[in-house]
């Protein structure tokens, strides 16, 4: 039986790929096994089928990309795997599912085809015609009011946010939270102080909280110097990815991902530097999810070329 | 764009907006476009901007403004409209405004600066604070993808003030700092064409910027938008500091300067505030320099506070007049008698004003016709 003390701990789930030893991009099967896999830990006593049902019982589903460098984007891959297991295990249709970043532009330069259509997925900036940022009111979570993009405020129901690990030369890191940046009108006031408490007060925001069902890090191939911008020299690869439903859970373990591609590759800790990741704290605080390594229920999965899955360990 | 279509346009929109007292241009020019087919443009300038520094570390550091906001690369500054391209740091609104508008010049307001006559007011997206009871907000905590912008270089503006003989350019409506290359551009070619600039500004601005500026300007207005250091962090989210240092630098410089102060109840309209405010200028500044109190009206983030009363406004200007200072206006009360311009020598009336319309009354140049005392000014 499972202590209770765990049952109330955030889950957060690491599933890596052992089959990658040359570092390849991953392909849409490779990710769906990743995610099955994860998915299913997140479940705990249930299989993946019944944790999508029950996560994403109907409605619209948005899937946050980050798209900001264009050679580093959320892959393609990734949203093919996620959306087909959505749509095979719920009742939500291709129709209801909305990729969505900014700009037009950031998804065109990442290589995604929009589709502001009433058919399929729809691929969409805020940007849009139609779509901008909700007017009808200011939204605060601390120092900044912000309007929200009308993706979240009018039309998803849920919203996962897929994150790309790497490094931020401002915020320290950018995985799962940073990349709500894309869903607020003024993401430029929300960068002093090492992000702090910016990003956790983006996150905070009523329509980003209360839609967010589960953050989906990809930490495949990891920048882990120089970002957000890409820069191939300093790219590492841990062909992992991070999944909870805690998105404050799911930035600390992916800072201690980033930090050890940046222990092998000789730099120091992030705490060490001027780009210490201060927001995971602030996030804490004011209970937006748990930072602390030591409650969090960290289950890590490795899943094998052939298809089998292990219990691994984090490094 | 047709020019000579815009050119003409304008003179409606002014028309238009003399008669209605609605200014606001992004509205305008979306008149124009039904009218004219008048096309925006959604490119972004990529004009290398100035005061900066690469970071060893990677990355850049801004001094255009106190914020010295540093920034990695794809990543803008907290003005939204400055971006790092590979570590360097570049304008994204260069010959790109998004609000004109011909104005009176007192709307700027300009009370001591060539009175009566116009001003080709422009602006373009974002700003480097964020002010709660900001009127322009809708442009100014803007991205410039989120504003509609048009093409107009520098060279197209003095155009178009050639044509419409119109003497001075205005950079306002949201904060000409940020469009710092553009602004300095327009003004340098202006002089050559003896077209005048003002800047209306927060005074957010790096020393070294302002002192290259200051000779490509004819005047300044400043929002002093408080006397105390906690309402530039609560209500600006910036510092009075720097604000109080380059009015300073601006008044040593010998550049026209006037002053606002948006009065909002129970914010900033403390006796003890008008008090020191009144102070602070006369010490610092001197008591020449016109200070308008502007008539709060609910807005953007300060929707819960009521308008200024106009008792208010009546005694910041009373205790402004018995710290000593010589031109106190009340603002956005037309028709009230502290619109007007008086002698701080006689009292006589130099200058009637009843919400934009302008007669001079006792002005002989730049004296008083009673008393010949000296009037501070560009007449
Ligand atoms: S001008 Fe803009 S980028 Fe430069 S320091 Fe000020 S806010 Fe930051």
């Amino acid at each position: 039986m499972v202590p209770l003390y765990i049952i109330c701990m955030s889950r957060v789930v690491v599933v890596k790929y052992s089959g990658n030893a040359d570092n390849k991009f991953l392909d849409k099967k490779q990710y769906r096994r990743l995610l099955e896999t994860a998915l299913g830990k997140l479940a705990r006593d249930a299989d993946y089928k019944t944790y999508i049902m029950q996560r994403f019982p109907k409605g619209a589903v948005g899937m946050k990309t980050n798209c900001l460098a264009a050679f580093n984007p959320t892959l393609s891959p990734l949203i093919d795997a996620l959306s087909e297991l959505i749509t095979k295990n719920s009742k939500i249709d291709n129709n209801d599912l909305i990729v969505w970043e900014r700009t037009n532009k950031e998804l065109k330069r990442a290589g995604y085809k929009l589709n502001a259509s009433s058919f399929g997925r729809r691929y969409l900036g805020t940007d849009s015609s139609g779509v901008g940022y909700d007017d009808s009111q200011f939204y605060s979570a601390g120092k900044v009011d912000s309007m929200v993009t009308r993706i979240l405020t009018r039309m998803v129901d849920h919203n996962i946010n897929l994150g790309v690990l790497k490094h931020h030369s401002i915020a320290g890191m950018s995985a799962g939270m940073k990349n709500m940046y894309g869903a607020v009108h003024n993401p430029n006031k929300y960068h002093g102080n090492n992000c702090s408490p910016f990003t956790a007060d983006i996150n905070n925001l009523e329509p980003i909280k209360s839609k967010h069902r589960l953050t989906v890090i990809d930490a495949v191939r990891v920048q882990y110097d120089k970002g957000p911008g890409f820069n191939s020299k300093y790219m590492g690869y841990y062909n992992g990815l991070v999944l909870s439903e805690n998105p404050v859970a799911a930035d600390s373990v992916a800072l201690m991902i980033l930090d050890h591609l940046r222990r092998e590759n000789g730099l120091p800790q992030l705490a060490a530097t001027s780009q210490k990741v201060k927001y995971l704290e602030a996030a804490e605080k004011i209970g937006l999810g748990t930072a602390n390594i030591k409650s969090i229920d960290l289950q890590v999965a490795v899943v094998a070329s052939d298809g089998t899955t292990s219990t691994g360990d984090l490094f | 764009m047709d020019r000579r279509k815009f050119i003409k346009c304008l003179g409606c929109t002014a028309a238009a907006a003399a008669a209605s007292q609605t200014d606001f241009l992004p509205r305008a020019l979306g008149g124009l476009q039904n009218a004219y087919a008048f096309s925006y443009t959604e490119k972004l300038s990529k004009v290398e901007a100035r005061f900066y520094k690469k970071l060893e570390e990677g990355g850049i550091e801004c001094g255009l403004c106190p914020r010295h906001c540093r920034i990695t690369d794809l990543e803008r500054g907290y003005c939204g409209v400055r971006e790092n391209r590979d570590d360097v740091y570049y304008t994204l609104v260069y010959g790109l405004p998004c609000a004109l508008n011909i104005d009176p010049i007192e709307k700027k307001p300009l009370f001591h600066f060539h009175p009566g006559t116009t001003a080709f007011s422009l602006a373009t997206a974002g700003c480097n604070v964020n002010c709660k009871c900001c009127q322009n907000w809708d442009i100014s905590q803007s991205r410039p993808e989120q504003t509609k912008n048009i093409d107009m270089p520098p060279k197209d503006v003095i155009d178009i003030c050639r044509e419409r003989k119109i003497p001075t350019i205005a950079y306002t409506y949201s904060e000409p700092v940020i469009f710092y290359e553009y602004m300095s551009d327009i003004a340098e070619l202006g002089h050559k064409h003896d077209i005048k600039s003002v800047m209306i500004t927060g005074g957010y601005i790096e020393k070294e910027p302002l002192a290259e500026l200051i000779p490509r300007l004819d005047a300044i207005k400043v929002d002093l938008k408080a006397i105390r250091t906690d309402y530039y962090r609560d209500y600006v989210d910036g510092e009075l500091q720097p604000v109080l240092d380059g009015l300073v630098q601006m008044k040593k410089a010998g550049i026209w300067l006037e002053l606002v102060y948006l009065v909002i109840p129970t914010l900033n309209d403390s006796d003890a505030e008008f008090k020191e405010l009144a102070r602070w200028i006369k010490t610092n500044l001197g008591s020449d320099v016109p200070v308008h109190f502007s008539r709060f009206h609910p807005q953007y983030l300060l929707k819960n506070l009521p308008m200024t009363p106009e008792a208010t406004l009546q005694r910041a200007h009373d205790i402004s007049k018995a710290e000593g200072l010589d031109f106190v206006y009340l603002g956005n009360l037309p028709g009230h008698p502290a619109e007007s311009t008086y002698c701080p020598g006689c009292g006589e009336i130099l200058i009637e004003r009843r919400g934009y319309r302008v007669a001079p009354r006792n002005l002989k140049g730049n004296r008083c016709g009673s008393c010949d005392r000296e009037i501070p000014g560009r007449f």
